[in-house]
């Protein structure tokens, strides 16, 4: 997915604390590599191998190799670094840019932005910003709660419940991510980030009641920004084809991404949140290496075959 | 229709015996009907539609269980439990 230098500005101006010093009505021009480059090497004049897609970074070290030019070569590199069309150039250490760059980002239409940010710091921030800007993002349907730490992803058909369980989990103590739109985001590490509409968030609706809003009515830490997902219960209405031990769970796959799901039938009466609470501390205990189904069940066979042997 | 009781014996005949798995498949079965099921084993009486029932009855490879049935669709119900144990549970 390509972005613009614009979405970056949009997006990391306050976090990155940039400030745009020339050629700002350029800020639309594409940004084909989401990454930065350190141009050091090209303005020595070695442009076989550069990575003119990215958003240049001049910090000390170009700042330090541009002074002991002379002003003629100095001007040349420049020259020759636009005419490779970058994207744009961020100045950290509010450094003063020289005259000839701030007149070359006129001429060749490339928006310079500074920081006063230290250049590793800088590359770091906007790193985390950029893969955040160009991750694979969905929006899906289901109502996202934070237990204890585990993301647990709540779906079923409309009227099932989701929303009443969110409300019974909030009510023991738990945080609410978002209520029945969630949007999710896979990152490069392989796990997928939810939360809620920015326009929504916070908010509910509960059957016969409405719409309310979970933090004036719960406080702050019934509410969470964001959380991994760690868990996907789907609540159904009941089967008879429900899984009895827990040996083998189920996996879905969300944007790519292999997550445990859990099939609850919901039968009037049964308290859903009690049981997606235990099923978030049984999902913590498995993520720490402890499987209280599989333990018992290689309990038994090892019981069992052992007794085979003795009968035998 | 008269409370009529079925019974009949199995062999336990695939490798590990009634560990998780085939409790949970028999339990599954059990549950598709009305009718009240027991296996017995050294005394030891469980409900087939209880899966902690079924694990703790310790059902070793080649052990022999007494499974009844009782109810308006006992027959029915015996056939499919005793498919489970004819087919090793859809083990080995």
């Amino acid at each position: 997915m390509a972005i613009t230098v614009k979405t970056l500005w949009e997006e990391g101006a306050d976090i990155l604390s940039l400030s745009i010093i020339a050629g700002e009505q350029y800020l639309d021009r594409k940004l084909p590599e989401t990454t930065m480059n350190r141009p050091g090497l090209a303005l020595t004049g070695f442009f076989q191998y550069f990575a003119n897609q990215r958003l240049q970074i001049f910090g000390l070290a170009e700042f330090t190799y541009l002074k002991s030019l002379p002003q003629e070569e100095k001007m040349k590199r420049l020259v020759e670094l636009f005419e490779q069309q970058i994207p744009g150039i961020v100045i950290t250490r509010n450094r003063k840019a020289p005259r000839e760059i701030l007149d070359l980002a006129e001429e060749y239409k490339v928006p310079v932005m500074r920081t006063p940010m230290v250049t590793m710091n800088f590359v770091n921030e906007c790193t985390v910003i950029l893969e955040k800007l160009t991750a694979p993002q969905e929006r899906i349907q289901g109502t996202c709660m934070e237990l204890m730490g585990i993301g647990v992803l709540l779906r079923g058909a409309p009227g099932i419940g989701k929303s009443e369980t969110a409300l019974s989990l909030v009510e023991r103590g738990y945080s609410l991510v978002s209520d029945d739109v969630t949007e999710v985001r896979r990152t490069t590490r392989g796990r997928l980030v939810c939360w809620a509409n920015e326009v929504t968030r916070y908010h509910m609706e509960i059957r016969g009641l409405g719409i309310i809003h979970v933090p004036s009515l719960f406080g702050v830490a019934a509410i969470r920004r964001q959380t991994e997902l760690d868990l996907v219960i789907d609540l159904k209405p009941p089967t008879g084809d429900e899984d009895r031990t827990g040996v083998h769970p189920d996996v879905i796959e969300l944007m790519g991404v292999k997550v445990p799901c859990i099939t609850l039938p919901v039968r009037s009466g049964r308290d859903m949140a009690n049981i997606v609470e235990v099923a978030a501390l049984n999902q913590k205990l498995k993520e720490l290496g402890h499987d209280a189904a599989k333990e018992l069940d290689d309990k038994i066979i090892n019981r069992l075959t052992r007794g085979r042997v003795r009968n035998g | 229709m008269a409370e009529e009781t079925i019974v009949k014996d199995f062999k336990v005949m695939n490798e590990y015996g009634i560990h998780a798995r085939p409790a949970a498949l028999l339990v599954k079965a059990a549950g598709k009907y009305e009718c009240d099921i027991f296996i017995e084993k050294d005394g030891n009486k469980v409900s087939c539609k209880s899966i902690m029932g079924l694990m703790t009855i310790e059902g070793y490879p080649g052990s022999i269980m007494k499974v009844s049935a009782s109810g308006c669709d006992a027959a029915d119900a015996m056939n499919e439990i005793g498919e489970l144990f004819n087919s090793k549970f859809g083990e080995d």
